[in-house]
């Protein structure tokens, strides 16, 4: 499954792919499948393994992005928890709010189904992914970039996914938020200006403040 | 271990912590910029208005955000509806953004998203 900041661009009418938000492309793997992907490691064309990590695949021509595999664990139930999968061939970062994510429809792209997750949970994940500085404000940008796509049914789901997190969890969806609400726009990535009224509904419709 | 996994393994538990420390500080001091946010959140629109515009209005009956008092030095926040703040001539906008322009001011008058006449309700554009 295709995760990360990719995923507004395969939601572009046609995939367009306008948005530069990414300068990669995550693609999930569960870990009770890792054997059945690294057997298929083989089969990659175009992209090398990444001497220094070998869980990146690096393109060798310039008309691929790079790949990065991490790790999902179903398994997994505080979403704060992440662990490394030890592999010499494909190890992965196993990042605990990726066990957020449920499987959406499928994106075509020419004959290529592209497995991309439902938005609600990737809404919530990218909103606790807690990086910071440049990289925390491109998570951000993502979200702004999903919003547009989120229906009223999205909108439920995603107050249910929210309402099973921790308060402390709940407290850094709100926060993430708040700080998209004050981002200024950048070239060519998602503007999350024109969708501050937005971010203010759905900051409303996940309730007040917990304890 | 892969040295790079295991460093980002790393840098993601010690941001575990420090989100954990922020939350709770959230009713502390420290929470502030959290409920800065969160009321700026709200907002559609944010003006700086005088000392004496504000203290009028909060003699009118609005109330000044309680988070405005907890900044050092003190500002007022208040929600004022659109209509009244029109006839306030020397408001001056501001940039709803966490910089100096906002921050500067000492009186700021915000217009809520729901204000009559200005409000994107979710779904619409």
């Amino acid at each position: 499954m295709v995760v990360g900041s990719e995923v507004p661009n395969l939601l572009e009418p046609g995939a367009a792919a306008t948005l530069v938000v990414s300068q990669d492309v995550d693609l999930a793997v569960p870990v009770e499948r890792h054997a059945e992907v690294k057997g298929l490691l083989p089969r990659i064309q175009g992209l090398r393994r990444a001497d220094e990590e070998p869980s990146v695949w690096v393109p060798e021509g310039r008309s691929l992005i790079e790949v990065n595999f991490v790790g999902v664990d179903r398994a997994i139930v505080d979403p704060a928890d992440t662990y490394a999968l030890e592999d010499p061939e494909l190890p992965l970062l196993v990042f605990g709010p990726l066990s957020l994510l449920e499987p959406g429809t499928p994106v075509e792209v020419g004959p290529l189904r592209v497995p991309v997750p439902r938005i609600a949970g990737l809404v919530l994940e990218k909103l606790l992914t807690d990086r910071t500085g440049e990289k925390g404000d491109r998570d951000l940008l993502v979200v702004a970039g999903l919003i547009p796509f989120l229906a009223d049914a999205d909108l439920d789901e995603l107050r249910h996914g929210f309402g099973r997190l921790s308060p402390e969890l709940r407290h850094a969806v709100r926060s993430g938020l708040t700080v998209l609400s004050l981002l200024g726009g950048r070239p060519g990535m998602p503007d999350p200006r024109p969708l501050r009224g937005r971010v203010a509904a759905l900051l409303d419709a996940l309730g007040a403040e917990g304890p | 271990m892969s040295m790079t996994l295991d460093r980002r393994v790393r840098q993601i538990r010690s941001r575990a912590v420090i989100r954990a420390w922020e939350y709770r500080q959230r009713d502390h001091a420290r929470g502030v910029w959290y409920r800065l946010r969160r009321v700026l959140a709200d907002a559609r629109e944010a003006w700086a208005i005088s000392a004496r515009d504000a203290a009028a209005l909060l003699d009118e009956g609005l109330e000044a955000e309680p988070v405005g008092g907890e900044l050092e030095p003190a500002r007022t926040i208040l929600f004022v509806p659109a209509e009244r703040l029109a006839r306030i001539p020397g408001r001056v906008a501001v940039p709803l953004r966490l910089g100096q322009e906002l921050l500067g001011v000492e009186c700021l008058a915000l217009v809520r998203f729901g204000d009559p006449g200005s409000v994107p309700g979710w779904g619409e554009p």
